[in-house]
C-alpha cells in the first residue's frame, strides 16, 4: 500500500483545446481512440499501489462523471480504496477565481480526511506514465520538502506553449519556474507532478488563499522556491501535453507508429479505462486500412490512413480518411473525403463531398454535427 | 429473482471431446470465440438481458479456466444484491458421497438444494455451448399463457439435417405430443434446442424420482421429457427464430466465427439492444501498420496486423507480422504469425506461434486444420 493518496489536478487557465473543451473537461477528452486523457493519471496512481484518488472536477463534470463512475475499472481496491470526484463548491464561473487552490481550500475537509502522510499531485492533460512507488521512496530519501516531476524537450520553441519551465540549479533543484513563451528550444517542462507531505499541502493552500485569489498550486510553489527546498526528477519515456487543439492532435497521431507507442505503454503498466462491450471490428471486403490505430465496435468499408478511430465508427464503401483523429460515434458516408481533421463523437459526414484541411493546421468538426 | 421468479441453470460440464486439444485444459463453455468472447459469454449475457439475476453454472470437466471466469458475475451485471452466478461443480454433502454427475438432470438434482434456497417458480435449464441470442423473458411469457407443465425452445432446421436432432412433434396449439431423439424418419423439422423452463415444483418432484431410478440415464432428453409426455404433461414448443450454433467440431467452430463476416450475419454482436459481455482486457486499440493489407475480416483490441489478413477472424492480442499472410483463418487469442508465414483454412489455438515463412493448412484441404502446436519457422 502506497503512503501516499492522489489527486488528479484539473487543467488551469493555460490549457485550451478549441473545439473539444466547449463539451467537456480535457480530462475527459477521448485519446488514442478507446481512452481518455484521464485514464493515465488515475492508472498510474493505481499501478502504483496509490488507491485513494481524488479527482477534482473544474466545470462541465458530465462526461466526467459518466467516464469515472464508481472507479471500478481503474482496478482500485472496491472497498479499501476509493476514487472521489470533487467539485469546486462555490461554483464561480469566472476563470480567475475558479481555480485549483480554490477547489482545494472548498475540498479541506476531504483533503484533511485522508489518512496518508503524502500527497501525489498530478494534472489532467498531460499523457505520460510513471511508477510513483519510487518516486515517494526517492522523495522522503531525499528529505526535499517537494519533488517535481519535468521532462526535457527539444521543440520548446513550437511545443509545450505556456506550459511551466523548470529552472534549475545543478544539484536539480527548482530555482523557479516560468511560463514557455518559446524562446528557446531546449526546456525542462513541469510535468505539473509534486510528492509532498500532506501538511505541507495544507499549508501551502492557506498561504495560497491569503495571498492573492487568483493563485494556482504552480503560482504559490514558485512563490515559495527560495524558501522550500523543491526538488525536480528527470521524466523517462513518452511525454505530451494536451494543452491546445494542435497539441491534441499530434499527441494522437505521434502515438500511430509503434515504436512510439511502445514507449508510453508497457505489459507491466496497464492503461486502464471504462469499456462498453462492443464487438470487434467488422473490416468488409472492400476495407483498405493502413497504419491507424482502430477501436472495437466499428464498421470499415472505406480507406482509413494514418489516422486513429473510436469506438463505433462506421466508415462506408468509398469514403476516405487519412490523417484523421476519429472519436467514437462517427460516420463517414460514402465516398466523402476528409483529411487532417479532428471529428468529434457522432459526427456525420454524408453531405458534403470533400473535407480538407491544411496539414499542419488541422480542423474540427463539432460534437454531433450533419455535413 | 423478483422480477419474474426464474433461475437459470447452466449445464457448462461436457468436454467436448471432438474440439481435440482446444478442450484439453479448458472445458467447451470456456472455448474462445467471435474474437473477444467465450462461447458461455452467450447464455450468460442473455441471462442478463432477460432479467434473470441468479445463475447457476453446473461444470465438471477441466473447470479450473471456466469456474473463475464465471464466478466474477459482474462481467455480466450479475451481482447486484439478491444476484449472482453461482459455480456449482459436484461435492460431497452430509447424506451423500461425493458423486460425478451422471447425466444433464442429475446435474441439477444434485443441486436442488441450492435452487430451493431461492424458492423460484420456474427453472431455465441451458446448455453452456450454444452461439445465439435469446430473450428467455418473451419465452416464459408464452410458457405461462398456455398453462404449460414445460417449454422446450425449438428451432426449424432443414428437413435432411433432421436426424441429426432431438426432434419435436407438435400440434397446431405448439403443443408437444411426440419427442424423437435423432428420427431416421423424422416427422418435422423442429429440433430441441436443449433450452428448457420447468415449473419448479414439477422439475423437483420428477428429479427426485429419477434420482432413484436405476434403469434412468439421468438426463433431460432421454429421461425427464419422454416420462412428462408419458403423464400427459402439457410441453409446449416455443420456436425460436435466428441465429443458433452448436460448435461440435472443429469445422463447425471455425464456421461459426466465419459466419460474422457476413456483411448481414443474423447473430449481429453490434445490435446495442442486445449485448454480448465478456471478460474487459486492458489491451491497447487494435495496430494497424503501414503494410497491412485487410479485408473480410474481424479483429478486436490488442490485434497488431502489418501483414495480408484475408477472410479471418482474429481475437484479442493476435499478431500478424510484415509479410505473413492470413486467409480463411482464425487466430485465437495471443497467436503470433512471424514474417513470411502463411496461414491457410486453419484454425491456430490460444498462444500459439507460427514461425517465420511457415506454411500451414491448405486452400483445398477437407477439413480445417486445428494447429495447437508452435509451428517452428523455416531456416
Amino acid at each position: 500500500m502506497a503512503k501516499a493518496f492522489g489527486i488528479v489536478n484539473f487543467a488551469g487557465n493555460h490549457v485550451r483545446v478549441e473545439g473539444l473543451q466547449s463539451y467537456r473537461p480535457v480530462a475527459a477528452v477521448s485519446f488514442l481512440g478507446r481512452y481518455r486523457v484521464v485514464d493515465f493519471p488515475i492508472s498510474n496512481m493505481s499501478n502504483s499501489g496509490i488507491d485513494h484518488i481524488q479527482v477534482y472536477v473544474r466545470r462541465k463534470p458530465r462526461s466526467l462523471n459518466d467516464h469515472l463512475g464508481t472507479g471500478r475499472h481503474y482496478n482500485i481496491n472496491s472497498k479499501r480504496g476509493r476514487l472521489h470526484t470533487l467539485f469546486s463548491m462555490t461554483g464561480n464561473e469566472q476563470d480567475l477565481y475558479n481555480n485549483d487552490i480554490a477547489a482545494f481550500y472548498d475540498n479541506m475537509e476531504c483533503i484533511e480526511s485522508e489518512d496518508f502522510p503524502y500527497v501525489v499531485i498530478t494534472p489532467s492533460y498531460m499523457i505520460y506514465c510513471q511508477d510513483y512507488t519510487d518516486l515517494i521512496e526517492t522523495h522522503i530519501e531525499s528529505g526535499a520538502d517537494i519533488t517535481m516531476l519535468y521532462h526535457t524537450v527539444d521543440n520548446a520553441k513550437s511545443a509545450f506553449i505556456n506550459c511551466n519551465v523548470l529552472n534549475l540549479n545543478k544539484q536539480k533543484g527548482v530555482l523557479d519556474m516560468e511560463p514557455n513563451r518559446g524562446t528557446a528550444k531546449t526546456r525542462n517542462i513541469s510535468m505539473d507532478t509534486y510528492i509532498m507531505k500532506k501538511e505541507l499541502f495544507i499549508e501551502l493552500i492557506h498561504k495560497a488563499k491569503k495571498t492573492s485569489s487568483s493563485y494556482t498550486l504552480a503560482d504559490i510553489i514558485n512563490m515559495e522556491c527560495g524558501e522550500l527546498d523543491i526538488r525536480g526528477v528527470s521524466h523517462r519515456g513518452y511525454f505530451a501535453a494536451i494543452s491546445d487543439f494542435g497539441s491534441y492532435y499530434n499527441a494522437n497521431i505521434s502515438l500511430i507508429d509503434f515504436k512510439t507507442a511502445r514507449s508510453l505503454f508497457s505489459k507491466d503498466w496497464p492503461i486502464y479505462t471504462r469499456t462498453n462491450d462492443s464487438a470487434p471490428t467488422h473490416y468488409f471486403e472492400s476495407a483498405d486500412v493502413k497504419n491507424s490505430v482502430i477501436s472495437n465496435g466499428s464498421s470499415i468499408e472505406g480507406t482509413v490512413e494514418h489516422s486513429v478511430m473510436g469506438r463505433g465508427c462506421q466508415i462506408e464503401e468509398g469514403a476516405v480518411v487519412k490523417n484523421c483523429v476519429v472519436l467514437s460515434g462517427v460516420k463517414i458516408g460514402k465516398g466523402v473525403h476528409v483529411e487532417n481533421m479532428v471529428i468529434d463523437r457522432n459526427a456525420k459526414l454524408i453531405h458534403t463531398p470533400e473535407i480538407i484541411a491544411d496539414p499542419g493546421h488541422p480542423g474540427y468538426i463539432k460534437r454531433g454535427d450533419t455535413l | 429473482m423478483k422480477h419474474n421468479n426464474m433461475l437459470a441453470m447452466i449445464l457448462a460440464g461436457g468436454r467436448g471431446s471432438r474440439l481435440h486439444e482446444l478442450t484439453n485444459k479448458v472445458a467447451k463453455p470456456a472455448v474462445s470465440y467471435g474474437g473477444k468472447y467465450r462461447i458461455v459469454d452467450f447464455p450468460l449475457s442473455n441471462c442478463a438481458n432477460s432479467g434473470i439475476d441468479v445463475v447457476g453454472v453446473l461444470t465438471q470437466y477441466e473447470s479450473i479456466l471456466l469456474n473463475s471466469y464465471v464466478a466474477a458475475g459482474r462481467r455480466w451485471g450479475l451481482d447486484a444484491k439478491e444476484s449472482g452466478v453461482y459455480v456449482l461443480p459436484p461435492r460431497e454433502k452430509a447424506d451423500t458421497n461425493l458423486d460425478v454427475y451422471r447425466g444433464t438432470a442429475d446435474a441439477i438434482s444434485q443441486n436442488i438444494d441450492f435452487i430451493d434456497t431461492y424458492d423460484p417458480e420456474y427453472v431455465l435449464v441451458l446448455s453452456g455451448d450454444h452461439i445465439y441470442k435469446m430473450n428467455y423473458a418473451k419465452m416464459l411469457e408464452e410458457h405461462k399463457a398456455h398453462n404449460a407443465d414445460a417449454t422446450i425452445a425449438v428451432i426449424q432446421v432443414p428437413m435432411k439435417e433432421a436426424s441429426r436432432f432431438g426432434i419435436m412433434n407438435t400440434n397446431e396449439e405448439g403443443q408437444i405430443i411426440e419427442f424423437e431423439e435423432k428420427p431416421e424418419k423424422p416427422k418435422s423439422n423442429l429440433a430441441s434446442m436443449g433450452i428448457y423452463i420447468f415449473n419448479w415444483k414439477l422439475l423437483r418432484k420428477m428429479l427426485i424420482a429419477d434420482m432413484k431410478d436405476t434403469d434412468s440415464s439421468h438426463d433431460f432428453g432421454k429421461d425427464i421429457i419422454p416420462t412428462l409426455l408419458n403423464d400427459g404433461k402439457y410441453l409446449y414448443a416455443y420456436k425460436f427464430k435466428g441465429y443458433w450454433k452448436d460448435v461440435g467440431t472443429i469445422d463447425s467452430l471455425w464456421e461459426a466465427n466465419m459466419d460474422l463476416l457476413d456483411a448481414n450475419n443474423e447473430l449481429d454482436l453490434g445490435d446495442p439492444t442486445w449485448k454480448i459481455y465478456t471478460e474487459d482486457v486492458t489491451a491497447l486499440p487494435q495496430y494497424i501498420g503501414p503494410d497491412a493489407d485487410i479485408t473480410r475480416a474481424f479483429i478486436t483490441q490488442g490485434c497488431m496486423v502489418d501483414g495480408e489478413v484475408k477472410n479471418s477472424v482474429l481475437f484479442t492480442g493476435a499478431r500478424v507480422n510484415p509479410g505473413a499472410k492470413v486467409i480463411d483463418s482464425v487466430l485465437m487469442p495471443g497467436v503470433e504469425v512471424e514474417e513470411g508465414a502463411v496461414i491457410t483454412r486453419a484454425l491456430v489455438a490460444d498462444g500459439v506461434k507460427i514461425g517465420k515463412d511457415a506454411v500451414v493448412g491448405s486452400a483445398d484441404s477437407e477439413h480445417i486444420e486445428l494447429v495447437s502446436k508452435r509451428v517452428k519457422g523455416v531456416e
